[in-house]
């Protein structure tokens, strides 16, 4: 039996070398069957998770930045429109105001004109009438005056009643 | 001086330390059945002991990474792991029971044993050359790991593995060894002159376990760092 310094006088025990052997691989094994195994996967899984996360994450806030931006945009777009709305209501107003003027000063030009025209269309008729009247006046008169007889005492008479008119006439005035 | 009262076994022509392989043995099953049960009922918000399972998981994986940063790395996370939580599990375990019926130990830590950490060197050393050869071809390889820098460097390289090989073994082994043999040196103390001695023991006993249980965390990291850093060495060119 040969002995060395390190393993004592019983040798060297190749039965523990090899019985250390394959126990560790067995261990191993079963290690990594029940508890590496399972847990190096769920870790990965942890990984890949927080990353997607992560990137979702980043997708979500970019998503809320560009709908803030195109919120933005439109309220923008909104209020120009509102203006420009609010612009051509005061335009049409101002139009409308201007029509609405121009017509009601025509309107009354030619309603002007027309009362001019009845009134001397009226006045045209009374004058008219007035003399149709005083023709038809004097030719009775005159009738009048002829049917009587021209005597000097009629005639005096007649001359006389007149100017007695015409005094009365004076006396009233 | 301290025989461990080991039993050996011959077996198909093998021999076997009884209370090497018994105490193997109780620090897989107490690896598997550990991690089996933080590794239970997982969720993708993690809590309790998945936590803690993660936690270790990360560190491991920290610790590949920074010997072999590149998609490399990937390849040996679950090797890293289980031989941290495997060498963390062993050290312990002889600073809390020590198992031993006559004169022979059936339960110590497993590390306390040179034939354990030469396994688990030889292991390693057997990994590291693997995948030098799977990720650069034979020739490749072979240059990568013994020719570079300069071709003159060759017996350096070549004895560079056996060193490596045998410190890496060997480092664990003493330290955890020496230990339990100071573990054991003061309960003899304690047991000398009665209450004389087993008084003062106490305390040196609790503080002598305390500083094991530092070291036994720290030399299962540097077991695993190195095993990273000698892989690293094997699958990165220089």
């Amino acid at each position: 039996m040969y002995s060395t310094f390190l393993l004592g006088d019983a040798g060297v025990q190749w039965g523990d070398f090899l019985f250390y052997l394959i126990m560790f691989i067995i261990m191993l094994l079963i290690v990594k069957h029940f508890a590496w195994g399972p847990v190096t996967k769920m870790m990965d899984k942890r990984a890949t998770k927080i990353s997607n996360d992560i990137d979702s994450a980043e997708k979500a806030r970019k998503e809320a930045e560009d709908l803030a931006a195109k919120r933005q945009t439109a309220l923008e777009n909104s209020r120009t429109e509102a203006a420009g709305i609010i612009d051509r209501a005061k335009q049409n107003g101002e139009q409308q105001k201007a029509s609405i003027v121009n017509a009601a000063n025509e309107e009354v030009k030619t309603m002007k004109a027309n009362a001019k025209k009845d009134i001397q269309q009226e006045k045209q008729d009374a004058l008219s009438s007035v003399k149709n009247d005083v023709a038809e006046l004097s030719i009775e008169i005159a009738s009048k005056i002829i049917q009587k007889e021209l005597t000097p005492e009629s005639q005096k008479e007649l001359v006389d009643s007149y100017i007695e008119g015409l005094g009365k006439q004076n006396g009233n005035r | 001086m301290f025989d461990d009262g080991s039993k050996i076994v011959k077996l198909f022509g093998l021999s076997f330390n009884v209370g090497n392989c018994v105490a193997g043995l109780v620090t897989a099953i107490i690896v598997c059945a550990v991690l089996i049960w933080l590794s239970r009922n997982l969720q993708m918000k993690p809590t309790g002991k998945q936590n803690i399972l993660e936690w270790i998981v990360d560190f491991t994986n920290g610790i590949v990474k920074s010997a072999i940063p590149d998609a490399q790395g990937s390849n040996y996370g679950l090797f890293a792991f289980v031989l941290f939580v495997f060498i963390f599990v062993a050290n312990q375990l002889g600073l809390i029971i020590q198992f031993v019926i006559g004169d022979v130990t059936y339960v110590k830590s497993p590390t306390a044993s040179p034939m354990t950490t030469l396994t688990l060197a030889f292991m390693v050393l057997v990994i590291t050359h693997l995948a030098g050869v799977v990720r650069f071809g034979f020739k490749g390889y072979f240059k990568n790991s013994f020719l570079s820098p300069y071709p003159a460097l060759f017996p350096i390289k070549l004895m560079e593995q056996f060193t490596n090989f045998i410190t890496l073994a060997l480092r664990l082994y003493g330290n955890i060894y020496a230990g339990e043999v100071l573990l054991k040196l003061i309960f003899q103390l304690a047991q000398s002159h009665g209450l004389l001695t087993f008084i003062p023991a106490i305390p040196l006993e609790l503080i002598w376990q305390g500083f094991s249980v530092f070291i036994g965390s720290i030399q299962a990291y540097v077991f695993v760092t190195l095993t990273m850093v000698y892989i690293s060495q094997k699958v990165e060119k220089e």
